[in-house]
Parts: C-alpha cells; structure tokens; sequence
C-alpha cells in the first residue's frame, strides 16, 4: 500500500499505518534473472528496497534461489520472509539480520550485528563470521550456524530450534531460555543458562559461571545423535567433547501455568 | 426517564481452545491415520533434518493426544490409536497435514488480516498464492484525526 497523506496545521506529512520508517514503496527490479536464480547488487538500495526486491523474486517471480550482493551491514535484511526459498548474503548484515523468517536457508558471508534470526520460526541461517549479542533472541525453530564467536545473551528467551557456535559465547548465554538447544564450541562467559526454563545447553569450552538454576544434565545417546548429525549436516568437521546443562527445576513451575501462558512456551 | 441501555454481554472466556473450536468443525486426519501415512516430514522441512519438527512432540490436551499449532496458538487433538514408538512422528504428520490443507486458524486470519505480502499457506506448500497485497488501514466511523 501507499503511504498515507494527512495535513495538518497547512502541513502535508506522509506516514505508513504499518509503522514503516521509510516510505518508498517502489521496487527496485534490478535483479538480474536466470532460471530460477537471482542477483542483484545491494550497493545503490536502501534496506526497504532491498526487501522489496527480494519479495519480489521470491513472492512474484517463483525464483528459489537469490544472492545480494554488496548488502553494505545494513540493518533488517531479509526480514520476514516466510518461503521455502535459498538467499545468500555476500557480505555482512547489520542488525536484526533475517528475523522473523519462516523457511528461507541463508548463507551469509560476513558477521551480523545484534539480534540475527530473532524470532525465526523455520530454516537455516548460516553466518561465515561473528554474530553480535542476542543471537536467536526467541528463536521458535530452525536452525543457526554461527562460525565464528557469539555475544552475549545467545538464545535468550529461545524457545525452539537449534544455535551452533563454533567460537566462544559471551555473558548470560540462553538467558530465560524455555526450549531448544545450544552448541557452543568455545568457552562461555559468566551467567550461563540463568533463569533457563527448559531446553539444553552444550559447551565444549571452559565455563566462567553458571546462572541461576542452570545445572549440568546427564548425557544421553540422544545428544550424542544430534550433535554428530547438526555437525554432519553442516560441515563442521569431528565434533569435540561437551558437557551438556538442562533446568535444574527449582525455580520451576511450568506445571502450574494458566493453559494460556502454557501456550506461550510451547 | 432516561432510556434503558443493555451492558453488552460479556465475551465468551474460553480456557482450552483447540482447532476444532476456532474452524467449528473436526478434520478428517484427526480420526484416520491413513490419512497422514504419505506425508514427507522432511520434504516439508528446510534443511536436510527435520529443522523445526525437531521441536513438535505429541502432547495432550483435556486427557486426548494432541500436536499443538503454533501458528493458530491451538491444539490439534488426535482420536485414532497411535502405534507405539511412532508418537512424534504422527503427531507432526498430523500437524503437517493440518497445515498444508490451509485448515489452521492462523491462515485464515492471515487472509483477512496481513499487512504485508507473503505467501497464503507458509512454507510448507509450493507456490502458495500470494496474500496481503492490498491491505488497506480500518477507518472507525466518526473519528477525526486530532489537529496536533
């Protein structure tokens, strides 16, 4: 939709209803296309035009397969994109990289800043080099693969799906967590798992401290298999030796929540 | 005098709802399991694993299994006898089917009411129709904007 016109006070102001900030609403179409494959070069574009570009393709092109170029460490690229589709990011992402999606596996080439994947429901998101703090903030399934080190409170709040670490992970990692797992590879900072719900947490590194009510877990060969099989899956060589931490219960009271906020969790 | 006014009535406060109270009516895959045998899990899934479904677990709900539908916030009950061992597995069939047949709640909501383009039925089905191109913002009736 366009961006509505009001005046006031012999003033003419254009807002958009839906709460967006940049109110150019035309699409780029510089995409270059080849059987089901697209490119285009981010360099010249804002960050709506870019998303609308790639909506474009994805939505109204029936293309599968897109690489952007030159994203510049833009904030909110890829943002809810909720197709089965494959986009990779040549460069790195600003913050709130890829949030909200919903299918989409996601390759990017360099770092993302803050917040990458929050709220992401399903599909992949790779990232080549650092990510920043709150890396899956209330991640709800999928999975994401960060090479490199993470900030603090990864997964915080994360109530699904899978972050991988190759590198270490700052302060307060999967703070208030309630589902999902954690691999990290390297060592953690202090607060780890506090306030965790419910929800596994894998460290192969030294642990600075523990939050509250996160204890070490007994292993199982079921962590065996999905830690073999995320690492198989995605390339990431002989898995090193972890130590694994659940909810240690005493702050729980999950059984006794309103069916409404149950829900919440689930 | 003054006339008499009627308090409206006080929404109805249900605690559980489930699919079958949001679409008023029972799906045929809740009740037979040939229905859902043929469903690819991991053709429906990114990725090479089960990615999301990871997460989905048969669960229960008013003493029946059920799958819960994170996209319409409900659950979905199962009546027919699961085999043992396969428990997860048909309940994220089940869901699976739920969700490609456009039957969650949150579809059709999404229909009516999304203010961006994106694809009706989610990832789950391939070139699902687009929705949500012409959203227009609701005008209440009588309301002016304020001058400043």
């Amino acid at each position: 939709m366009d961006a509505v016109r009001t005046e006031t006070s012999g003033r003419e102001a254009r807002f958009d209803p839906r709460g967006l900030v940049e109110l150019d609403e035309r699409v780029p179409r510089v995409a270059e296309l080849e059987g089901g494959r697209a490119t285009f070069d981010a360099r010249e574009l804002t960050t709506r035009q870019i998303n609308l570009e790639l909506r474009r393709l994805l939505y109204e092109e029936n293309v599968h397969e897109v690489t952007v170029r030159n994203p510049g460490a833009r904030h909110s690229l890829g943002v809810g994109i909720l197709t089965r589709c494959s986009i990779t990011f040549e460069g790195s992402l600003g913050y709130f990289a890829c949030g909200m999606i919903d299918g989409p596996e996601v390759h990017i080439t360099g770092r993302v800043g803050w917040s990458a994947c929050e709220n992401m429901m399903s599909g992949v998101v790779v990232i080549d080099g650092n990510a920043g703090s709150l890396t899956g903030a209330a991640l709800r399934g999928g999975d994401v693969v960060v090479k490199g080190q993470v900030g603090a409170r990864s997964g915080i709040d994360q109530k699904g799906g899978t972050i991988i670490a190759l590198g270490d992970a700052g302060s307060m990692t999967g703070f208030m967590m309630q589902r999902g797992r954690q691999i990290i590879c390297g060592d953690v900072g202090p607060g780890l798992g506090d306030s965790i719900y419910d929800g596994t947490i894998y460290v192969a590194g030294k642990i600075k401290s523990l939050g509250i009510d996160c204890v070490p877990g007994e292993w199982t060969d079921a962590d065996t298999e999905l830690i073999d099989r995320k690492f198989e899956i995605y390339g990431l060589g002989a898995p090193p030796r972890f130590q694994k931490f659940v909810c240690g219960k005493k702050l729980y009271n999950y059984d006794s929540l309103e069916p409404s906020e149950r829900k919440l969790v689930l | 005098m003054s006339d008499t006014h009627h308090a409206p009535a006080e929404p109805q406060k249900i605690i559980s709802i489930d699919a079958e109270y949001l679409s008023g009516h029972r799906f045929p895959y809740q009740e037979d399991i040939s229905l859902v045998e043929d469903i690819d899990l991991m053709a429906a899934t990114p990725g090479p694993d089960l990615n999301w479904l990871e997460d989905v677990q048969l669960l229960e709900e008013e003493g029946t299994p059920a799958v819960f539908d994170r996209y319409s916030n409900s659950f979905l009950k199962i009546y027919f006898p699961i085999p043992e061992g396969r428990e997860n597995e048909i309940a994220r069939k089940v869901l699976i089917k739920h969700l490609q047949a456009g039957n969650s709640y949150g579809i059709a909501l999404k229909e009516r009411h999304c203010k961006f383009p994106q694809p009706q039925l989610g990832p789950w089905v391939e070139d699902s129709p687009t929705v949500g191109t012409d959203w227009k913002p609701s005008v209440l009736e009588g309301w002016e904007p304020p001058e400043h």
